[in-house]
């Protein structure tokens, strides 16, 4: 081993144990599947496996809280938790929140809540599954699903570019296969190779982009490369005349555009959420639009901010500008578009897409804003309303397709006489995905808007507030079509095959996510209070001094590294100051 | 070890191949050679990954893994991507009888 590798700190492993349960449980599910697979019917399976598979969700929450907890009492009741976990691991997480796995990853507060947020989330996604049968491969499907959870919880705990793309890649993949799941459908396999196709297309851009990161900066941590960045001040001009500055920031804006569905990146998702299954696409709009956001605030805000608009002008090159025109262009396209769908679930997608227009308004906000961290709290805030109503769509989306066998809005004629309960719910969470107050979604709306409007110099301001008007503009246009599907509710007569009551696996997500968007809705608070308290450390993380510096850094001033490839003048990239990260971290 | 070869030579290959790749993701229809072009996008940024790292000087504080770390698992999750997009491939294939991206089009709108 060289020298000045740091040695790794297997208590570490400690901290990612949500995921390393969720790992472990997939191959149990597999495995299991393999043995019952010849003894018994589809439909026992899928309920066998979906009772085991909630057993390792189970556990999994039981790690991530555990966690959660051992954090924040470590410091205050260090003697109960020494006497519990023993000493040396009560040292442990008694430790400020930093980086583990020799800087790759974090473990702070930050991750602790997101993944009890995951394995949630997660747990009303199999609960869903379970409700009717669409594949024949059940231990492959679930196994699958709690993989594609890994993926996110080590994504949104990552503080690296190879621990990021690896996680990333680790979601998609998982994430293509559940798309295609499907068997008796031709849509389900064609939206799965689509989404392959251009989610592989974007991946591939953006480990470009990131290879012409590593170049500039000489390093794939974040910290690093933003102390790099500040180092080689870029003057006035800003990133303007830097080919490979620009092309790497374009590069890396549409890897992310692909994943949280930006316009114009955004053709994959109104295919893929309607040709998967709808448990899936359950899964593909709020899980993997969590972890992606949570790492895009992560590098743009962390990483990259330097490069945000060096000029000091709001629409100068850099890209904060182009968040900004992506962010107006998405959430009108995305409203627009979902007001001429007949199809419940690609509704849903266009729905979506708009909402990421709303979070990226946010984005822009904590860009310019002296409270970077409310800002940055409230898109969390957003994230996590946002995912739990569209659980609950989704799986009122199941239960059509389980009993009329079609996902089209008309399929949900009369539903508020068939079920009316169910019915009542599915209005709640309509509601809150409109903004109407008092739910969870209006709410989400007015911190978002409203961190916005309160930043930076009066031309800031001024192009912020023309943003979150156009916001509100499109709030109101996004409330016909969602009043559309209340419509087909209440005022349609029924048709089509009668809806059975739903059993506990359709009816209690839906029940659960209405309470989520009320319960924050009438009392917003705490969960604010929560994902601000959150956002501070995933916007400050620093490598603890004491473990990665080495311990002779040999700081040679050698001059910086990379010609561009037009030759173009390039920040002088490693710049040899002998203090970056301890002078940061101390 | 001065180079014989400039880092701007490896820089000009990897954009070259790069941008290959994407044309031949933009124009090519048939699903294969679409996985093909992807493959050769990936490389290109390994290429570019591994030049960096032999040329750069990580500055202080960089941590322990230099970029080259990614080039191998950029390998990795491409041959985890071919597998993947193989299947996909042939689960259309026997569905349509074509592997020819365009004919795909059950779902628009």
């Amino acid at each position: 081993m060289p020298p000045n590798v740091p040695t790794l700190d297997f208590r570490d492993f400690w901290h990612i144990a949500p995921a390393g349960v969720l790992a472990a449980w997939g191959l149990v599910v597999l495995i299991v599947d393999l043995v019952l697979a010849r003894k018994r019917s589809v439909d026992e399976r899928r309920r066998t496996i979906g009772a085991l598979s909630m057993v390792g969700v189970g556990l999994a929450l039981v790690a991530a809280a555990g966690l959660l907890a051992l954090g924040r009492c470590a410091v205050e009741h260090f003697d109960t938790v020494s006497n519990l976990v023993g000493p040396s691991l009560a040292e442990y997480f008694g430790r400020p929140g930093g980086t583990i796995l020799l800087g790759t990853t974090a473990a702070n507060f930050q991750t602790d809540v997101f993944n009890v947020l995951y394995v949630i989330l997660l747990g009303l996604v199999v609960w869903i599954s379970t409700s009717y049968t669409f594949t024949d491969n059940w231990g492959e499907y679930f196994a699958l699903l709690m993989w594609a959870t890994v993926g996110m919880m080590l994504l949104s705990a990552s503080e690296e570019l190879v621990m990021m793309f690896l996680a990333l890649e680790t979601m998609t993949i998982c994430l293509y296969l559940l798309t295609a799941m499907e068997k008796s459908r031709r849509r389900s396999a064609e939206a799965g190779l689509k989404y392959f196709v251009y989610g592989s297309v974007s991946s591939a851009l953006f480990l470009y982009g990131l290879s012409l990161v590593y170049g500039l900066t000489g390093t794939t941590q974040f910290d690093a490369i933003r102390q790099a960045l500040i180092d080689s001040d870029p003057g006035d001009g800003g990133i303007a005349g830097n080919l490979a500055a620009a092309s790497a920031l374009l590069l890396m804006l549409v890897g992310f555009g692909f994943k949280v569905s930006a316009v114009p990146f955004h053709q994959w998702a109104p295919d893929v959420y309607e040709g998967a299954p709808a448990p899936v696409t359950a899964w593909v709009s709020t899980g993997s639009k969590i972890a992606s956001f949570v790492v895009l605030l992560k590098v743009f805000l962390h990483a990259v901010q330097p490069w945000s608009h060096p000029s000091n002008q709001l629409m100068g090159p850099g890209w904060l500008a182009l968040v900004v025109v992506i962010s107006a262009v998405t959430m009108t396209y995305g409203n627009l578009a979902a007001l001429a769908q007949k199809n419940f679930k690609r509704m849903l997608a266009y729905s979506s897409i708009a909402h990421a227009g709303y979070m990226l308004v946010g984005v822009a906000a904590v860009s310019v804003s002296t409270r970077g961290v409310e800002a940055a709290g409230s898109v969390l805030y957003y994230l996590v309303v946002y995912a739990f109503a569209n659980i609950g769509a989704f799986a009122v989306a199941a239960w059509v397709v389980r009993d009329r066998d079609g996902d089209q809005i008309e399929d949900l004629n009369g539903m508020g006489r068939q079920a009316p309960f169910v019915a009542l719910c599915l209005v709640l969470l309509m509601l809150s995905l409109i903004g109407i107050p008092p739910f969870a979604g209006f709410f989400g709306k007015l911190y978002l808007f409203l961190e916005a409007l309160n930043q930076g110099e009066s031309t800031e301001r001024l192009t912020l507030m023309g943003l979150v008007a156009l916001g509100l503009l499109n709030s109101v246009i996004s409330a016909f079509y969602y009043v559309r599907v209340l419509k087909a509710m209440y005022f349609r007569e029924p048709s089509g095959a009668r809806l059975r009551p739903p059993r506990a696996a359709i009816a209690a997500p839906v029940v659960l996510s209405a309470v989520v968007v009320t319960v924050f809705g009438v009392a917003p608070t705490p969960l604010i209070n929560l994902m601000k308290s959150a956002s501070a450390p995933m916007l400050t993380a620093v490598q603890p001094a004491s473990e990665l510096v080495p311990a002779s850094p040999a700081p040679t001033p050698a001059p910086a590294v990379v010609p561009a490839p037009a030759g173009a003048p390039v920040p002088a990239a490693a710049s040899g100051v002998p203090e970056s990260a301890s002078g940061l971290a101390g | 070890m001065n180079s014989e070869i400039p880092l701007n030579w490896f820089l000009y290959f990897a954009a070259a191949s790069f941008s290959i790749g994407l044309v031949g993701v933009l124009l090519r229809r048939n699903a294969i050679v679409v996985l093909m072009a992807i493959e050769i996008m990936l490389n290109a940024a390994n290429i570019n990954l591994v030049a960096f790292w032999r040329y750069g000087t990580p500055p202080p504080g960089a941590g322990p893994l230099a970029g080259v770390i990614l080039a191998l698992f950029v390998i990795t999750i491409a041959a985890a991507e071919v597998a993947v997009g193989i299947g996909l491939i042939l689960l259309c294939y026997r569905r349509w009888n074509a592997a020819d991206v365009d004919r795909y089009d059950s779902l628009s709108g």
